[in-house]
């Protein structure tokens, strides 16, 4: 099966700093890609670079076989492309419901705010429905109305994988979704992430430190250590890939962790 | 929904009633509170509502003025043309500066806009032929259907018509998704894009209506003041605009108009005490920043929470 993203050759600079080095990674239609790697590996950097935050210096990007180098980074979503935020990223003074109405912008269409015609009570009443769905997906129905600000630290993360899964994206960029998320979060995220693949044939890119989670739902791990890729395989391959226990397991965050 | 209609128009319709019949002076600060308010609600379309720090809006009010001022002077074209000349024009521009001003960020944005507005108080002072330099413009009594606004008795009414209007042109577009969009790019940018949104195409947006906003407080002047000078589109002005929005509360038209009343009330209660003036301003929005960050509006939403 073709490629749904297809990173070749991709070199991210910043200035001098070679922070990405000719990347080759692709993720098919439905399937969960791990990029993982310490610190300062170029993650983050990887996610910036398909959501447009970022021009690569050199390489190729294609999504569903066309350039992502032609698009603005507000195109992106409309071209079928989610994403979270490593650092909580959410309109905090907003509502829960608001926050994913957002996220919907790009299917929602500019209308007349001053005449209440039945059109248009009908449209916002089928959006928010939408996006009260969607908050029920990840489990905040009951918060909708709440200002995000407001919300726990886990909730907020999963507002923020709310929003990102309100543009109805084909990929799903995750930014490290449960760093910082209690076990039973953790848990609740690993169910949640395996039934929008089955069920909605989303596909993800995951960029995770949580290695349970990681090896629960990827069926491909990307290692990346100082922009460049040291490995890539199946889970279980890459569990016992030396360059990686050297590089990433072994200081001090092993497999079990 | 009908009913708050009706209840509007009744309620606007007694304001009107119990006003009218007061001393003419009263009515001329009436006039002037009603100028305020779209003055700050147009600030605060891209400071409360967008989170963009531009000091451009006091060259849009100016720009708003002058150009119904001269359309009525010169034209003596009936009321509300010039008016609305002068809020196309504003948004025009704003339009214009916008394209280039945003792609500029914080303390940049602040500095080149009130540049932009530095400029705009020389071409006023400057351009004798049209706006009177120095001298001042006086302004022709502005005509209305074969009837002629002549002082703040005939003004009010008229004046809280366009500022009725331009309220609800604020309460549709907080209510709109451009509206939403706004919020999203004041409270996360990143979020914006990645929602789809194009973060630049609503910042010009929220800089046109707000120019249109400044530009329509402009042209309410000729209605009850016959004289302008260019001394009054300066920094002064522009921060009184700013204290209002302020006190009030970004974001918030509750909090705005109740500031608008505060503020717009100080300088004529202070009339006495000129000297203290600028000292009382200061002290007000001191406190008012420390001891509720998110002024008036703020304290009304904290409340209701």
């Amino acid at each position: 099966m073709s490629a749904l993203l297809e990173l070749t050759g991709l070199e991210i600079r910043f200035g001098g700093l070679r922070a990405v080095a000719g990347l080759d990674l692709s993720v098919a239609p439905g399937a969960v890609h791990a990029l993982i790697g310490p610190n300062g590996a170029g993650k983050s950097t990887v996610l910036n670079a398909i959501s447009r935050f970022v021009t690569p210096a050199a390489g190729a990007m294609r999504f569903g076989g066309e350039s992502l180098l032609s698009s603005r980074p507000h195109q992106v979503a409309q071209r079928g492309i989610g994403r979270s935020f490593q650092n909580i990223e959410l309109c905090g003074q907003l509502s829960a419901l608001d926050n994913v109405l957002i996220g919907m912008s790009t299917h929602i269409a500019e209308r007349n705010p001053f005449w209440p015609s039945p059109a248009r009570l009908r449209n916002e009443r089928r959006e928010r429905d939408e996006a009260m769905r969607v908050l029920g997906r990840v489990g905040l129905g009951e918060f909708a109305d709440r200002p995000a600000r407001q919300l726990d630290f886990g909730r907020q993360k999963l507002l923020d994988l709310a929003r990102a899964l309100a543009c109805r994206p084909r990929l799903l960029l995750l930014d490290e979704p449960a760093a910082g998320l209690r076990a039973s979060e953790i848990r609740m995220l690993d169910a949640l992430l395996v039934d929008l693949v089955r069920r909605d044939g989303l596909a993800i890119l995951l960029v995770e430190h949580v290695m349970p989670l990681v090896m629960s739902i990827a069926e491909r791990i990307t290692v990346l250590n100082f922009g460049e890729k040291i490995a890539e395989g199946k889970p279980e391959e890459i569990r016992r890939d030396p360059r990686v226990i050297e590089a990433y397991l072994g200081r001090g965050v092993d497999a079990s962790d | 929904m009908n009913e708050r209609i009706v209840l509007g128009v009744v309620g606007l319709a007694a304001l009107a009633a119990i006003v009218l019949p007061l001393p003419i002076y009263i009515l001329y600060v009436g006039n002037l509170l009603l100028t305020y308010a779209v003055l700050a609600i147009g600030l605060d379309v891209l400071l409360g509502m967008t989170g963009q720090f531009a000091f451009a809006h006091i060259a849009f009010y100016g720009i708003g003025v002058y150009t119904a001022g001269i359309v009525g002077n010169r034209i003596g074209l009936s009321f509300p043309i010039p008016l609305l000349a002068g809020a196309v024009l504003a948004a025009a521009v704003a339009f214009a500066i916008a394209i280039p001003a945003l792609r500029l960020h914080n303390i940049y944005l602040a500095l080149t806009t009130f540049a932009f507005a530095s400029a705009a108080q020389w071409v006023f002072r400057s351009w004798d032929s049209l706006t009177g330099g120095v001298n001042g413009l006086r302004l022709a009594s502005t005509p209305l259907l074969g009837w002629h606004v002549v002082d703040d008795r005939d003004a009010y009414p008229v004046l809280l018509a366009v500022a009725v209007l331009m309220i609800l042109l604020r309460l549709g577009l907080q209510r709109s998704k451009l509206g939403r969009s706004m919020a999203a790019v004041r409270e996360a940018e990143p979020v914006a894009l990645t929602s789809g949104i194009d973060v630049r195409r609503v910042k010009i947006a929220a800089f046109t209506i707000s120019g249109f906003f400044a530009g329509a407080a402009g042209g309410m002047l000729p209605l009850f003041q016959s004289y302008v000078h260019p001394d009054s589109f300066g920094l002064e002005t522009l921060v009184f605009a700013l204290t209002i929005v302020v006190v009030g509360g970004l974001g918030s038209l509750g909090g705005i108009l109740v500031g608008v009343i505060v503020m717009g009330l100080l300088p004529e209660i202070l009339r006495e005490a000129a000297v203290f003036r600028e000292l009382i301003y200061g002290a007000i929005l001191i406190l008012s920043v420390t001891l509720m960050p998110r002024g008036i509006g703020g304290l009304i939403i904290r409340r209701g929470e």
